[in-house]
């Protein structure tokens, strides 16, 4: 987390200089100062998550989290991870050199969750199973996505 | 008062998220059905309830908020695709003789929702 070789601002930075010295990029998208990355192809960036429980201030392991990408116009799975203590996952969900540029969705199993803690949710609870959706536009860059959560609010960033 | 509502705020520029498209679907034989659209006015409200407290039943519904769309259309430059573009925000009714306001705080790069009053 602490390697600033890929600092999304310094990224932009150097992105928008690159794009008024020649022009429209080939990848960069339309009326967007953004550079993005060809479809499908498998970039330096990785993907990693931090589940912050703020209902007890600190996650408990065993978070399910369902990792999906969209094919088709359809989120398919990719890979089903659980958290550990503090609310990370024990390896990135996906690792450097593998990351691809695309539209992307993270299942939170909180009913579940709130469920095994004992919380004492009303039924059916006010959040159930949280869909957290965003899109990786350069999978060249670090995509780090930290999600607070609680049984009656939840918040996500694109985190560093 | 019991029901459904919503407010929008735009955490970007601290002012209510007007004209936003909100598509409402209740969780109907398995499956999230859309019942209406609605745009968010000047206040960042919808004009009327989204449900209101006579139809409104113990069951499972989704917000989804358009906001990828509604950056777009204030042309804020956004990456393709955009870190926060559909957002949709499942929540449960446990007792319809309560209230269940169900913001949205966004910005291109974050959002945040949760049981208000």
């Amino acid at each position: 987390m602490t390697d600033t070789k890929f600092d999304r601002r310094d990224f932009l930075v150097g992105g928008a200089a690159a794009g008024m010295a020649v022009g429209a990029l080939a990848a960069a998208s339309e009326g967007s100062s953004f550079i993005g990355t060809a479809h499908g192809a498998m970039g330096k960036g990785r993907l990693t998550l931090h589940a912050i429980d703020t209902y007890y201030g600190q996650t408990k392991a065993g978070l399910k989290i369902d990792l999906s990408r969209m094919e088709d116009g359809e989120y398919k799975l990719l890979k089903s991870v659980e958290t550990v203590e503090r609310g990370r996952t024990k390896e990135p969900l996906i690792p450097e050199g593998e990351l691809v540029a695309g539209r992307y969705e993270l299942l939170m199993h909180l009913e579940e969750y709130f469920n095994a803690n004992n919380a004492g949710m009303p039924t059916p609870p006010f959040l159930a199973d949280v869909h957290i959706r965003f899109g990786v536009y350069n999978a060249d860059q670090k995509f780090h996505v930290p999600i607070l959560f609680s049984p009656w609010s939840y918040s996500y960033y694109r985190g560093s | 008062m019991a029901g459904i509502t919503t407010h929008v705020l735009d955490n970007e520029t601290g002012e209510p998220g007007g004209g936003m498209r909100i598509d409402f679907s209740v969780f109907e034989n398995g499956a999230y059905k859309k019942v209406r659209t609605l745009h968010t006015n000047s206040d960042g409200r919808t004009d009327g309830m989204i449900l209101k407290p006579d139809e409104t039943k113990v069951g499972k519904y989704e917000l989804l908020f358009h906001v990828g769309e509604y950056y777009r259309k204030k042309g804020v430059d956004l990456p393709d695709p955009p870190f926060v573009d559909e957002v949709p925000i499942r929540f449960a009714v446990f007792d319809n003789k309560q209230h269940y306001h169900v913001p949205m705080l966004c910005t291109p790069w974050t959002c945040t929702t949760y049981r208000g009053s």
